[in-house]
């Protein structure tokens, strides 16, 4: 699809003027029929989705539903009577999905009734108006929306704990499931057989994966994923496994240089005050009796005041 | 001033004489001022970026604790609220350990224990362990440094006093500000383990710092008790003794400390809840973070500037304490009345006000003290203020977040806060003098009492050695 600039002048204004156009009621039976049978009892979730030409809607599903969606578009310049709309999925257009749509009221709509049954119905459809413009809709299960995006670090025989947590704002999935990524591979991880390892909870809302004695051989990529009845929602976290020894470098570095530092104070102090008697440590009466040689001998004048006078 | 033979040059007029010089130099006119006294300053503002910043950034380590330990916000907060109480508990015992060794090496071992916390923190498998060592621990050694390094500063200061203690000081708002960015990388690269060892690393450059004190500084102000030519082995009484716990009863003293435990209950409590004041008064959180921030730098402003100006000397330092705590319960009062209007203008406004009247009044609570109790007696005195301001800090943020609670928004919880700093000004006002437009001379009593020993030892001694010479 090519827009033209002048179009996107033309929609831009026209959009104006359409804000005023309220939403379809979701009790209005789609039009066209829709392109699979359905199989069995569909749950009464039907969801009408209405987007203006060039946007994108992201639509949650938790479970098989039927879905409406409707796309509006103002045409551009010269506004023909017809125009040829037709559905793509995931970039490759729905066969028989193609439609003439008339123009009404100044824009052109177009209506598409969708099923969806299990995880491969899912993914972006997009609706199209005769190669000019197009709207977008992920269909999609909730997103676990906290992402780790900055690896975790886990110190080797220290026990860890990943976490995965979906908002209290969207609906609670079904069950949590974990797997360990080996390449673009899912290893699903099961709590129970090697339970020396791991350890799995689960809490409604969120996951916990426990690590109880770590190992170099547990440094990678895990993924937790959401189970909802539609599909799955994934969130991948990364884990590094590091020994001791890496901070332990940067402290006994800086522990030297405290070392130095407290060195060189005491050592420069020791040659300032060459003729002075230096106690660090010592009981008070010794102090006192020292501090008082001392004030002696910073004041020359009064020493020898002193002594030529007695 | 301390020590009395020093001060006698001439037999004959001996005792008049002696008195004269103990008398100007304890009025501190011909007081130590610099030299040293700057690389202390320096000291102390590695060690309050040390403490206090620390202290500050530990919201990076919060996030990381409360995932990996699976407790509360709540439970996790106490482990700097526990540092903080360590330190200020402990001050009084860093007087008096001051006292009955030397300063040095308590400071060093004060260093020492600091950083032992953290790296022991670094190995906790329990939050109780990070209670003890991060906390407990890590706040005894911050405290035995803390309190004698700012005597320390103030003994070698007399002019330049405020400005020094301003100085050292303002490392607390720019250390926070380094330190935040800092933990984060660390984190990242070694995890909370990692970082705390590094952090404890860090904290034993505090060692460093206490190694800078020299005792021979320390030794001109304070000195051993002088009643009886005791043994080593310092008895109880002895102890306490150390601890000047008389103080208390003193009327000066008694005043300020009540004065600055008002002070502190309101003080802290924009710090707790002005970014969600300013969320729920409508701006965003980014803009709420701002404001605190833009109050942060006022307040290191306000600390330099306070300092230089209290010591050109054209108003008495206690009249300005009592000005720019008057002022910054004013502005406390004044923060959610602005936020009212809406106007976010408005709230940035009375937010740097805030900041620089706080930070202006800090340099000039510690410099004030020696002024009210003696420079001799300042260290004690330290120690017992922070012990007795434990308890007012504590009871500030909870009695503003229940006011809150009662209330719904901010405006009682702000209003009692900066009622507090109004109230502190009123009872500094009633400090004896208060009024005058010098200040009163500062007792003397504890050199009093040497200086006359000391004229008595020196007469022994000439006594005896004119015995010898005949």
């Amino acid at each position: 699809m090519i827009m033209s600039a002048s179009w996107n002048q033309l929609f831009f204004q026209t959009t104006l003027l359409l804000v005023s156009c309220r939403h379809i009621s979701t009790k209005t039976p789609g039009p066209t029929p829709a392109p699979l049978l359905p199989i069995g009892p569909l749950t009464n979730l039907v969801k009408t989705v209405e987007v203006r030409a060039n946007e994108s809607h992201t639509v949650e599903l938790l479970e098989r539903a039927s879905v409406e969606l409707v796309c509006k578009w103002a045409g551009n310049e010269n506004k023909p009577q017809n125009v040829t709309g037709y559905w793509t999925k995931d970039g490759s257009e729905i066969k028989n999905s193609s439609v003439t749509v008339q123009l009404e009221k100044e824009q052109y709509v177009l209506k598409q009734m969708f099923t969806v049954l299990n995880e491969t119905d899912l993914g972006n459809y997009s609706c199209v108006f005769g190669n000019e413009a197009k709207a977008e809709f992920i269909l999609a299960v909730p997103q676990i929306g906290e992402k780790r995006d900055k690896p975790i670090i886990g110190y080797a025989n220290d026990f860890m704990v990943i976490q995965c947590k979906i908002d209290d704002t969207k609906p609670v999935p079904t069950s949590w499931k974990w797997a360990r990524m080996n390449g673009t591979e899912k290893e699903p991880i099961v709590a129970a057989a090697e339970s020396r390892r791991y350890k799995i909870e689960i809490e409604e809302r969120k996951t916990k994966l426990f690590f109880h004695k770590m190992t170099k051989a547990d440094a990678g990529l895990y993924s937790c994923g959401a189970v909802y009845a539609i599909g799955t929602a994934y969130s991948q976290v990364e884990l590094k496994i590091i020994t001791f020894w890496e901070p332990l470098k940067l402290f006994i570095g800086i522990l030297v240089e405290v070392i130095i530092l407290v060195a060189a104070i005491l050592i420069y102090e020791r040659s300032q005050s060459g003729k002075q008697c230096t106690k660090e440590n010592g009981p008070n009466p010794d102090q006192r009796n020292s501090m008082t040689q001392e004030e002696n001998n910073d004041e020359e004048g009064g020493s020898a005041v002193r002594q030529r006078k007695v | 001033m301390a020590v009395g033979p020093r001060a006698a040059p001439d037999e004959a007029d001996g005792p008049s004489r002696s008195m004269a010089e103990a008398e100007t130099r304890s009025a501190g006119a011909r007081g130590p001022d610099g030299g040293w006294g700057w690389v202390l300053v320096a000291a102390l503002f590695v060690t309050n970026s040390l403490i206090f910043g620390v202290m500050r950034s530990m919201g990076i380590f919060f996030v990381e604790f409360v995932r990996y330990f699976e407790q509360s916000a709540q439970a996790i907060s106490w482990i700097s609220s526990l540092g903080l109480a360590a330190l200020q508990f402990f001050s009084p015992l860093a007087a008096m350990l001051c006292n009955a060794y030397n300063p040095r090496v308590v400071m060093m071992v004060g260093g020492l224990l600091a950083g032992l916390g953290l790296m022991l923190a670094s190995q906790a498998t329990c939050l109780l362990h990070l209670y003890l060592s991060m906390g407990v621990l890590s706040g005894l050694g911050w405290g035995l440094i803390f309190t004698p390094m700012v005597s320390s500063v103030m003994a070698s200061f007399t002019r330049h006093r405020t400005l020094a203690v301003g100085l050292g000081f303002c490392s607390i708002g720019l250390s926070s500000f380094a330190f935040n960015p800092l933990f984060q990388l660390m984190v990242e690269l070694y995890g909370w383990r990692g970082a705390l060892l590094i952090l404890g690393g860090l904290n034993l450059n505090l060692v460093a710092c206490g190694a800078l004190v020299r005792p021979q500084q320390r030794s001109k102000e304070d000195e051993v008790d002088p009643g009886s030519g005791a043994p080593c082995a310092a008895g109880l009484q002895r102890l306490i003794s150390y601890l000047q716990p008389q103080l208390l009863l003193e009327r000066p003293f008694f005043t300020y400390s009540l004065a600055m435990s008002f002070i502190n209950i309101g003080f802290f409590v924009p710090y707790f809840h002005l970014v969600a004041h300013s969320r729920q008064a409508g701006f965003s959180d980014y803009r709420a973070a701002f404001v605190m921030s833009a109050a942060g730098i006022t307040d290191i402003l306000g600390r330099v500037a306070s300092g230089w100006f209290s010591d050109l000397g054209h108003f008495r330092l206690l009249h300005l304490a009592s000005l720019w705590t008057a002022l910054a319960g004013l502005f406390i009062i004044l923060l959610p009345v602005s936020s009212l209007s809406g106007s976010y203008a408005a709230l940035m406004a009375i937010s740097l006000l805030y900041g620089f009247c706080a930070g202006a009044l800090t340099s000039v609570v510690f410099a004030v003290v020696p002024l009210i109790v003696g420079v001799d007696r300042m260290l004690e005195a330290l120690g017992l203020l922070q012990l007795i301001e434990s308890g007012a800090g504590l009871l500030g943020a909870p009695l503003s977040g229940l006011l809150k609670d009662l209330t719904g928004n901010y405006m009682a919880s702000f209003a009692v806060a900066g009622s507090f700093p109004i109230l502190g000004t009123l009872t500094l006002a009633t400090l004896p003098g208060f009024f005058s437009r010098a200040d009163p001379p500062a007792p003397q009593r504890r050199s009093h009492h040497v200086k006359d020993k000391g004229l008595q030892s020196e007469l022994e001694q000439i006594n005896s050695l004119s015995h010898g010479a005949s």
